[in-house]
């Protein structure tokens, strides 16, 4: 399987993962979705459309920080450290770039970065999570892969 | 079972066949079971995680009605004294912790353990041991509330929690995944390896 292929697949699974924590929660399943749309000052005035629209743009964003994973590796093997270390450095970018910088702008607040700590706590782990998810899922498609490559 | 089958196999089919008979075969985990269980055990990270909400720091006064509540109904007789005496110790109201004195320092370690319990299940970062955590939590919440609620949604969280220190769900989508090697390997000549082994 080609490594940005893998990686895309990978970034949407992983953010599929987050989507699906949504349907843990207090509260009616999807919920959380709209609030993709709002890192980028997206309202849509159906509250079901706006899961579905929030829901979709996850998965894109998923895809698109898997494909950035995928072609950092350019066809190589990565080690299972490497996987996980690269997959949380995503993370964190996926945190600073849209929970934080993308967030602050849309909603004009007047610090580019404005946290608190139980900002803080809802978004980062979640954030870390995603980028530990893509690693994982991509490393493990890796040793799937290859041993069947190499029987 | 049948062993008369045997008589007229080779020695060895027939010590197989009996071992077949006597021994359980053994339970090999597919890699499909395996990366499921990882992602219940991501779910039930995030449900920790979510309870972490309603009583954040620095106050912890979510909390507080709660430890009231398993202080007057604990199934455990001398439990309640226990969280009188602690938790509760000087409180001048049932409504709200201030003026109690050691309300905010074992709350804090209440919500850190539940915060351990969260990224331990969420990344698969030492699971069983933040398993193990979790069911000595749910056993707590279980012995305190369990006469306030449902008792049995509280013994199926002890449950829950039981399943992932019987099973190793972090050694797929979890750093466990890049841990365990490393342990075992490690845990052939050092001790504290070998114990961290255990709770990978």
């Amino acid at each position: 399987m080609h490594t940005l292929r893998r990686g895309f697949l990978a970034g949407v699974l992983a953010s599929l993962v987050l989507a699906l924590l949504d349907f843990v929660t207090d509260g009616a399943p999807g919920n959380g979705f709209p609030g993709v749309l709002r890192w980028f000052g997206l309202t849509v005035a159906d509250p079901t459309l706006s899961r579905w629209v929030g829901l979709l743009l996850l998965l894109v964003l998923g895809g698109a920080f898997g494909l950035l994973f995928g072609a950092l590796q350019r066809g190589k093997l990565m080690t299972t450290g490497r996987a996980l270390l690269t997959g949380l450095a995503h993370g964190v970018l996926w945190w600073l770039l849209l929970e934080v910088v993308l967030a602050s702008i849309t909603n004009h607040t007047p610090a580019p970065i404005n946290l608190n700590f139980a900002n803080f706590l809802s978004s980062f782990p979640l954030a870390v999570l995603f980028g530990i998810l893509l690693g994982a899922i991509f490393m493990q498609w890796q040793g799937y892969y290859g041993s069947r490559q190499r029987s | 079972m049948s062993i008369s089958s045997s008589a007229h196999k080779p020695q060895g089919a027939a010590a197989t066949a009996s071992q077949e008979g006597v021994m359980a075969p053994p339970i090999t985990l597919s890699e499909r079971s395996s990366t499921g269980l990882a992602l219940l055990r991501i779910l039930v990270g995030y449900l920790w995680f979510q309870q972490l909400f309603w009583k954040l720091p620095p106050t912890f006064a979510g909390l507080y009605s709660y430890v009231v509540r398993e202080s007057q109904h604990a199934i455990l007789p001398g439990y309640g004294t226990l969280l009188q005496h602690t938790f509760l110790a000087g409180c001048p109201s049932l409504s709200s912790p201030k003026g109690c004195t050691a309300f905010v320092p074992l709350a804090a370690c209440v919500w850190s353990a539940e915060l351990l319990v969260a990224i331990s299940l969420l990344f698969g970062l030492f699971t069983r041991f933040g398993a193990l955590l979790a069911t000595v939590l749910s056993v707590q919440l279980y012995v305190g509330l369990a006469y306030t609620e449902w008792i049995w949604t509280y013994g199926m969280l002890v449950l829950l929690a039981l399943v992932f220190v019987a099973v190793p769900a972090g050694r797929r989508l979890g750093v466990d995944l890049w841990l365990t090697p490393r342990l075992e390997a490690a845990g052939q000549h050092h001790r504290l390896a070998r114990i961290a082994s255990w709770f990978v």
